[in-house]
């Protein structure tokens, strides 16, 4: 499969009080074309800012230090591959919600609670898809059944020729300015409206033109979380990055959430990065996974290697310490805590917990190598 | 939304009410005498005090009292002032358009320029630009509003000699007295009665005796929303749905603005709302070290020579300026958050 996204070498630092929080120490991972990409690690491990860092949204005091996102357009072909990393903000504000666009934990504070459901929505064709609407107004200005007074329709036509061509052009800017002449937007807005009442019919949501006028308070949890998806399915990007977008919802809104994730990848996203605490969903839903510790990644293996064959003591500990069915006596946790982020472990950062532990782990930082095919381990217990 | 304002419009005469039975309670703390005291002009009326106690009923029963003082009130029948010598509803409106003027200027630039102080340094907290208004803030807000008052007076009359205490120059005042045909006085706002009647020099005076009561004013307040607004604006831009807007592609602006900047204001709605109030009912610093004869200027002097009708009269006019205030930050309230509209 080809390679839709590429992160390497990762290096992501939050400047607080107390110190440095080196949250991120090179991690690197792949997201092949139509892949669903499971993350998955212990609280605290640093899975949410990997993915912000991907997209370039790390919040203060955060700082993205180093390293490689390079997103490829068109499949793997290298003159469309693009590092994130080194756009301007212009070019990500563009790109995301467009391209990538991520789903969060908490849907009760992921939406705006001043803001209708309609309006949060139509954000996302207003940011991305202004050109083709107003190609699409254009279309219907000029149709013979449109009735509006003539020079307003002129006037009208001028302004969204002008938007269909460049929506950031200057003119348009001081015509939304001026209270009166603002109202030109008035179409644009009733278009994004009409696409957002089209996307939440998509997500199965009762009565869609009802629901985008009205506000997050007046939702339930898994409604709320879909329309968080719909923002974020909007304009069709390539990637979804659902970060714990199930952890919050009982379990069977937490099931038809996930349904709704599968069915979409079949029909509207290329690709899923799903990060999760929950191994089962991981085992169900995902075609490849990277295991995570304390801002490392340890391990990445599809997803029958990996549960069949972990590599990695510390893939091997979160894999024990699943409860199952069959077992009997306690349940096994892993021993020790993790570790503070702002004087981590010196070598590799998970030798202080680890029963396997070498003295050249608390020395190097342990080189990722290819054990066998497509599984990839950081671990001194294993050499090329 | 119409229910709402008009649930929140009879609650506001149950506090009213409230308001005049609590200021009325405070009054008949005072002995018969000592109230009858107020009605007393000659010698010998106060040695006719029982008598006087007896013929105006101030041994009756208190809600007697009562609903002959709030029948009283409503003939617009507020007693006597002995500090402006004059009826006190008379006095009342004379006093009110000094007080009005200065709040018609002082309270939009107060609420305007602290919200935008704040929104700014929120935005761009821990930089510069946010260290220099916390220090001006921290300034003003510590700084007692008379000493500052005197800083200015002491710099601008005393030493430049451009803006002097007062309410407008005498030349002005006695003009504006003695040709009603030629100047009419429409609003008794000096500013724009000078302007409505064409005479922009004395509008100019008037805006001149107006600058520094304004810039003392001001400086206060604006202290205090700024910290509020920088506060709220630092906590919404730390929320998730902030997240959400990033993640959508947003742009800066329309995040610090749009999103962040409307929910910030919700608390600030709240403090805007009583600081206007307070500053309406009378600012009482101010216009006492300015001599701006206003309901301030007024009521402090009423209070030093305890002429009750008009502590009475202003008690009662704070109460309905912050329950109108209330109101007032009740409807924006529910303008600007859904969540209140409905419950
Ligand atoms: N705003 C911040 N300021 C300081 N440190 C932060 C901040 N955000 C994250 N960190 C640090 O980065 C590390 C990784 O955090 P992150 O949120 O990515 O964890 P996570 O794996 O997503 O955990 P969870 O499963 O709980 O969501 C943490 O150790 C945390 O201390
Ligand atoms: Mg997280």
């Amino acid at each position: 499969m080809p390679k839709l996204i590429q992160a390497e070498d990762v290096v992501t630092n939050f400047y607080t009080y107390e110190g440095v929080v080196k949250a991120l120490n090179k991690v690197g991972l792949v997201v092949d074309h139509g892949a669903t990409f499971g993350l998955v690690g212990e609280s605290g491990c640093g899975k949410s800012v990997m993915v912000r860092s991907m997209m370039r949204i790390v919040q203060e005091p955060g700082q993205i230090e180093g390293g490689k996102v390079v997103l490829f357009f068109n499949g793997d072909q290298q003159q469309e591959a693009v590092d994130l990393l080194q756009q301007s903000e212009a070019y990500m504000e563009d790109l995301r919600g467009n391209h990538i666009s991520m789903i969060f934990q908490e849907p009760n504070a992921a939406l705006n609670p001043i803001m209708s459901i309609g309006d949060q929505i139509s954000e996302s064709f207003l940011f991305h898809r202004k050109k083709e609407m107003s190609k699409k107004i254009l279309e219907d200005l000029s149709a013979d059944d449109c009735r509006v007074f003539l020079p307003l329709k002129k006037l009208q036509q001028t302004l969204y020729t002008i938007a269909a061509d460049n929506p950031k052009s200057f003119i348009l800017i001081i015509c939304s300015k001026i209270p009166i002449l603002s109202l030109w937007q008035r179409r644009l807005k009733r278009e994004a409206l009409q696409r957002s009442i089209d996307i939440i019919r998509k997500l199965s949501i009762s009565n869609p033109s009802e629901t985008v006028h009205r506000y997050p308070h007046n939702l339930s949890g898994g409604m709320k979380q879909r329309i968080v998806i719909a923002i974020a399915l909007a304009c069709h990007p390539m990637l979804l990055i659902a970060d714990e977008a199930t952890s919050n919802l009982d379990v069977t809104i937490q099931a038809q959430i996930l349904e709704l994730l599968k069915d979409l990848k079949k029909t509207e996203i290329a690709s899923i990065l799903l990060i999760t605490h929950d191994l089962g969903i991981v085992a169900e839903t995902c075609d490849r996974v990277g295991v995570m510790y304390a801002g490392n990644l340890c391990e990445v293996a599809d997803v029958e290697k990996l549960f069949q064959n972990p590599q990695h003591p510390y893939t091997k500990a979160l894999l024990e310490s699943v409860p199952k069915f069959s077992q009997e006596g306690r349940l096994r946790s892993i021993d020790g805590a993790v570790p503070n982020l702002v004087s981590p472990p010196s070598g590799c950062r998970f030798h202080p917990r680890c029963s396997h532990a070498m003295e050249i782990c608390k020395q190097t930082f342990p080189e990722e190598i290819e054990i066998e095919e497509n599984h990839m381990v950081a671990c001194h217990l294993y050499v090329k | 939304m119409l229910a709402f304002i008009t649930r929140r419009f009879l609650f506001m005469f149950v506090v009213v009410f409230g308001v005049s039975v609590l200021i009325f309670s405070i009054l008949m703390t005072f002995s018969p005498e000592r109230r009858a005291a107020v009605y007393v002009r000659s010698p010998q009326q106060a040695q006719n005090l029982p008598q006087l106690v007896e013929s105006l009923g101030l041994n009756d029963p208190f809600y007697i009292q009562y609903f002959r003082w709030v029948k009283e009130l409503t003939h617009f029948n507020l007693g006597y002032s002995v500090v402006a010598a004059r009826p006190v509803w008379d006095a009342f409106k004379s006093f009110l358009p000094v007080t009005l003027e200065l709040n018609l200027y002082s309270v939009p630039i107060m609420i305007i320029v602290g919200i935008w102080l704040g929104t700014i340094s929120g935005i761009y907290h821990d930089t510069y630009i946010d260290h220099i208004t916390r220090i001006f803030a921290i300034i003003f807000w510590s700084l007692p509003t008379f000493l500052f008052a005197l800083i200015l007076l002491m710099i601008f009359y005393g030493y430049f000699e451009v803006f002097s205490p007062g309410i407008i120059s005498d030349a002005y005042s006695v003009y504006i007295h003695d040709n009603p045909d030629k100047y009419t006085q429409y609003t008794h706002l000096l500013t724009i009665d000078g302007i409505l009647n064409g005479r922009f020099d004395i509008a100019w005076d008037a805006a001149k005796h107006l600058f520094l009561p304004v810039v003392t004013q001001v400086m206060v307040i604006i202290a205090l929303l700024l910290r509020v607004m920088r506060s709220s604006m630092i906590e919404e831009t730390s929320k998730d749905y902030i997240m959400t807007a990033r993640a959508k592609g947003a742009d800066k602006k329309t995040i610090n603005f749009k999103h962040a900047r409307k929910n910030a204001l919700i608390p600030v709605v709240t403090v805007a709302g009583w600081l206007a109030a307070f500053s309406m009912s009378g600012s009482i610093e101010v216009e006492v070290i300015f001599t701006r004869q206003g309901l301030g200027w007024w009521l402090a002097n009423a209070a030093i020579q305890l002429d009750i009708p008009v502590i009475m009269a202003m008690c009662m006019f704070m109460g309905i300026i912050i329950v109108t205030a209330n109101l007032a930050v009740d409807i924006l309230y529910a303008y600007i958050d859904p969540r209140i509209r409905l419950s």
